[in-house]
């Protein structure tokens, strides 16, 4: 009896060790303490620039759904999620403001200010909708509208359009000329450029240009555009004091409900412009390890074809009834995502990519985030 | 022939050492051992279930801990042996896809065997190499989430946890012992268990993976 104690005994003290412990979090805090997040671009980063005004008064603010929670997710763009994860406060815009035409829009302009320590701010995200990577005027700005043609009247809503250039100027001047260690610098531009080159090359076939040519102008000024913005990067960001620098390539352009609509051919431009912009960016950009570039370009072309992966179920159709997302809400969807109640969160935009015709969802702008602390974690930073 | 000839001379030497102080391992008899166990999985993961990046996968890194069995002699060859020990801490890692996010958690595991052996030479013999076979219950519990498997699968959200699993396997060893006096002796052992979890994330996704792991271990026992 003795003997067979022991084997009971052995026995019961493996199951008595198999019942303890539950399931963690475990240690959330990211490998680098950081402080600040400091954001460079267009409306895929723009977290507010333009919520005052006309576009405050439709309670947009975001290129995405608008409305925190409209769709159950906790943020909308992708440096929100960002923050969040890296246990930073919330991005804020670092200058709002509209230089809306009353005439047209009914609603005053709001001046253009500054809410970063220039004011004695604290926001340091200086994305803007509409802006470019060197040239001041990108869509949305009010020098884009002409009385006399309807097709520009979407411009009166006066974006301000600060290209990434003044903005990281700007950054320099208000913040003591300087980035620090504790601070993740972020830079996603290119995207406006590209509209804009596509209605170059359409003003220039109509003004008798082969398109050939014409297409070959347009290509060879977004591979500017990449180069520039590297520079911007180089010399102005990472020769001055930036340590975690994360330059995000332009998703491909031409799988967004705009290109799609614009006919193959369009398409096949409009990706050529992409490409070459991601080409020349690349190539500009000093490598090294204060520098994290991370390939949307990639990750779009997988979320097209490998949807059910990413949890998407559509990722052709613009989930938002008005044709800019700046102003849209979950009581301005596609019926096919709209809640079934206007209390209950718009979950079924969750599996739409796209928000207008090229911008995300905020489930889009989270499966950035993901890629993006994917690539954070595998550099060490997260 | 000649590989048969070196073991049987080792064999010969470790028998002329251990002669004379030997008690007999013979049926009825009960041993007790107590030693150190490294477990290496050999992972084969399934891609995580969607939502998420294609391809990823996991990886679980090796892990020691304190092991200890108790036998009964059933007859004076074969014997059963209830294989228990401290949990083994695993880190778990990023691989596919996400190779090189590094420990996105790491999982507690418990995993009592119990092995039906046939040991060889006579009962009486110092020296006595064994097989044996038998099922393992593994229990996975305890796990820890981390701030890149949150910021993978729910960025901004609350810390994403891994669940816990039970499983069934089979064992398989090959071993030896050696008495050093009337009751105490030395054993080493190598173990392949063939066994699969499944750890579901508090996000939904489910990781799935064949781990079979090799286990060696080294232990010291005592005859009563």
């Amino acid at each position: 009896m003795k003997k067979f104690h022991v084997l009971t005994t052995a026995l019961a003290a493996a199951a008595f060790l198999a019942g303890c412990g539950g399931n963690e979090a475990g240690d959330q805090s990211p490998r680098v303490a950081f402080t600040q997040m400091v954001n460079f671009g267009d409306s895929l980063s723009d977290v507010g620039s333009y919520n005052v005004g006309a576009v405050a008064l439709q309670g947009g603010g975001h290129y995405s759904i608008n409305g925190q929670g409209a769709t159950g997710l906790l943020y909308i763009n992708w440096t929100e999620f960002l923050a969040a994860t890296l246990k930073l406060s919330q991005p804020c815009a670092a200058e709002t403001g509209l230089n809306t035409i009353q005439a047209v829009v009914g609603v005053p302009p709001v001046p253009a200010t500054f809410h970063d320590a220039s004011t004695g701010g604290t926001c340091l995200s200086y994305a803007q909708g509409g802006s470019r990577v060197t040239a001041d005027v990108g869509p949305g700005n009010a020098l884009l509208f002409n009385a006399a043609d309807s097709t520009t009247y979407s411009n009166a809503i006066g974006q301000l359009t600060i290209p990434v250039q003044k903005q990281i100027t700007n950054y320099l001047t208000n913040n003591g000329g300087t980035f620090s260690d504790k601070q993740l610098v972020t830079v996603f531009a290119g995207g406006n450029d590209i509209f804009i080159q596509v209605a170059t090359f359409n003003a220039k076939v109509a003004a008798g240009e082969t398109p050939t040519q014409a297409a070959t102008e347009v290509v060879t000024a977004m591979g500017q555009a990449g180069g520039e913005l590297a520079a911007y990067v180089n010399q102005m960001i990472l020769a001055k004091g930036a340590t975690h620098v994360v330059v995000v390539n332009l998703p491909d352009v031409s799988l967004t409900p705009y290109a799609i609509g614009a006919g193959a051919a369009a398409q096949g431009l409009v990706k050529q412009m992409t490409t070459t912009f991601n080409a020349q960016l690349q190539a500009g950009l000093t490598a090294g390890n204060n520098l994290l570039v991370v390939d949307a370009f990639t990750a779009s072309e997988d979320q097209a074809t490998n949807m059910a992966q990413y949890g998407l179920t559509n990722v052709t159709t613009a989930a938002c009834t008005s044709s800019s997302s700046l102003v849209c809400t979950k009581a301005t969807l596609i019926s096919a995502v709209a809640p079934a109640a206007s209390s209950a969160p718009a979950t079924l935009a969750n599996g739409y990519e796209y928000a207008d015709s090229v911008h995300p969802t905020p489930y889009g702008y989270r499966l950035l985030a993901e890629l993006v602390g994917e690539k954070l974690a595998i550099k060490g930073w997260l | 022939m000649k590989k048969h000839s070196i073991a049987s001379a080792l064999v010969a030497t470790v028998a002329l050492c251990g002669a004379g102080a030997a008690q007999a391992q013979v049926a009825g008899q009960v041993m007790v051992k107590i030693g150190w166990n490294k477990i290496m999985p050999k992972v084969k993961s399934d891609d995580l279930t969607a939502p998420s990046l294609p391809g990823s996968k996991i990886d679980i890194k090796s892990a020691s801990a304190l092991f200890f069995t108790a036998t009964y002699m059933i007859t004076d060859d074969i014997s059963v042996e209830a294989l228990g020990g401290l949990p083994y801490k695993h880190d778990v890692v990023g691989a596919g896809a996400v190779a090189g996010v590094g420990k996105i958690s790491e999982v507690h595991v418990i995993s009592p065997t119990i092995l039906l052996q046939y040991r060889f030479m006579n009962a009486d013999s110092p020296f006595r190499p064994y097989i044996g076979a038998g099922p393992s219950f593994a229990k996975f519990y305890g796990t820890k989430g981390s701030a890149a498997l949150t910021a993978v699968t729910n960025p901004g959200g609350p810390p994403t946890t891994v669940g816990g699993d039970t499983e069934w396997g089979s064992t398989i060893e090959a071993g030896a012992n050696y008495k050093i006096d009337k009751n105490w002796f030395l054993d080493a052992a190598i173990l392949k268990t063939f066994i699969k979890t499944r750890a579901p994330l508090s996000t939904g996704q489910v990781a799935k993976a064949t781990l079979n792991p090799v286990s060696i271990n080294a232990s010291i026992g005592y005859t009563f």
